[in-house]
């Protein structure tokens, strides 16, 4: 490598005062309260890395347009099944309330949107998806994939916001067994790979007894997340404080490894909903219990 | 690789820098694509004076920075303290064969991620000690040699020695 500089004392020293100014730049960015951080990151996403997230954009696209047409055509056979079933559910629901004289429970609205991974350390448990502020997004914007919950939105730009799944050890929703009778916090609990990462429901009273295949879902207290959403299914005991909690282990309903295409919920400030239809449209609330008493499937001898 | 075409090489160190950003954020490979940001910084920095490399890992950095919630800024940090480092490697070590440009390669990304686990603290998949004794020198060593291939590839498009 040709060039080598052969600067005097005095220029090393003036060199070394420079990079030292750079890096006191550098640590005063990083001491930086979260709340200047975040247009900081914004700015430098809209302006140099632009060409890269659209370009993801776009190939996420094209992958997309390749997929088998015959599992699209099934999809959209499923999505109409449980469009039809929740027409049918919110006209019957709109008669009831209407002879009852209330008003129309508030229901969020969703966006589709594409979901676009920043593969770089730092940003593993974190994705981008390509609608914004623009669309309604907010701060707090749930995030459903097809199986369930995925994560939340917590950073929106004009046309692209900046979220956390389920994985990220920030990541907290109230949920409750889908039968309403066991409450707690789900947060996430770590693997050796990121494969292996699940879920656990913490905080649950010492006395009840949850069973494996017990469905857990959102209950919509706090604001964030809409009642019922699913959250994973109950596979064991995680641990019992002595008398006091227990945590049960949850496989996720959703792996946010093969997450592509989501949809965010865009709620307003006030207004919760039961998204339980959705998933479980003609599913009693206590499937996951009879799934899991003994012999429950199997066949006789 | 010294050469009147002093240009060849930014060239080199742009689409290093571009190539980065392509596989990890445009096609979205993570940890499969080796990070040729390190590498770009490195390689610039045996050339250029220390405050410069310092500012150029700013600028780097800073771009990698925006994409994570978590440690904003730990990578700026990084990368200007690795530049200005590459470019005093020069009062030590002169010279850039193969070998060389293979353990400095090497022992540039060990101490990057080192910094950054430091900085970030963000919690790893792994114990920090095996993390930092066994999974970063192996990415160590697939930046290294993905380093010295772009080089070789760019030595013998140019015809540097």
């Amino acid at each position: 490598m040709g060039n080598y500089f052969d600067g005097t004392r005095r220029g090393r020293r003036r060199d070394a005062a420079v990079a030292g100014g750079f890096l006191l730049v550098a640590v005063f960015l990083l001491l930086l309260p979260a709340s200047y951080q975040a247009p900081l990151r914004s700015a430098i996403r809209g302006t140099a890395l632009r060409p890269f997230l659209a370009m993801q954009a776009e190939l996420t696209e094209r992958r997309v347009r390749r997929e088998d047409v015959s599992q699209l055509r099934a999809e959209r056979d499923s999505l109409a099944a449980v469009v039809a079933a929740q027409a049918s559910l919110a006209e019957e629901n709109r008669r009831l309330r209407a002879l009852l004289g209330l008003r129309g429970r508030a229901q969020p609205e969703f966006r589709p949107a594409e979901l676009i991974r920043a593969g770089v350390p730092g940003a593993e448990s974190t994705f981008f998806i390509d609608i914004g502020a623009k669309d309604g997004v907010v701060v707090g914007s749930p995030v459903l994939a097809p199986g369930g919950l995925l994560g939340v939105i917590t950073e929106v730009d004009e046309h692209t916001a900046q979220g956390i799944d389920w994985t990220h050890p920030n990541f907290r929703a109230s949920a409750m067994t889908s039968d309403g009778d066991v409450t707690g916090i789900v947060e996430p609990r770590r693997g050796r790979f990121r494969e292996e990462d699940l879920l656990t429901l913490t905080s649950a009273p010492f006395h009840t007894d949850v069973r494996p295949g017990t469905r857990v879902v959102t209950t919509g207290r706090g604001g964030i997340y809409p009642r019922g959403i699913p959250l994973g299914t109950v596979v064991g005991i995680d641990e019992a404080d002595t008398g006091w909690r227990k945590s049960y282990l949850l496989r996720p309903a959703v792996r946010p490894e093969g997450v592509t295409h989501v949809i965010v919920a865009i709620q307003r400030e006030g207004q919760g909903g039961d998204l339980s239809p959705l998933w479980q449209p003609d599913e009693p609330a206590d499937t996951g219990r009879a799934a899991a008493e003994p012999g429950a499937g199997e066949q006789r001898p | 690789m010294t050469s009147d075409r002093g240009w060849t090489f930014w060239v080199l160190v742009g689409l290093l820098v571009v190539g980065h950003f392509v596989l990890h954020l445009a096609i979205g490979l993570g940890a499969t694509a080796p990070d040729l940001l390190t590498p770009a910084l490195l390689l610039a920095a045996r050339r250029i004076r220390g405050a410069v490399a310092a500012g150029l890992g700013l600028v780097l950095g800073l771009l990698q920075d925006s994409l994570s919630l978590d440690a904003f800024g730990a990578e700026a940090v990084t990368l200007t303290l690795l530049g200005y480092l590459g470019s005093r490697s020069r009062d030590l070590f002169v010279g850039d064969g193969t070998v060389f440009l293979l353990v400095y390669l090497f022992l540039g990304k060990w101490l990057h991620d080192v910094i950054v686990y430091a900085l970030s603290g963000v919690p790893a998949q792994a114990e920090p000690l095996t993390w930092l004794l066994v999974f970063a020198p192996l990415a160590a060593v697939y930046t290294a040699l993905a380093g010295v291939t772009a080089v070789a590839a760019y030595r013998s498009v140019s015809g540097e020695r």
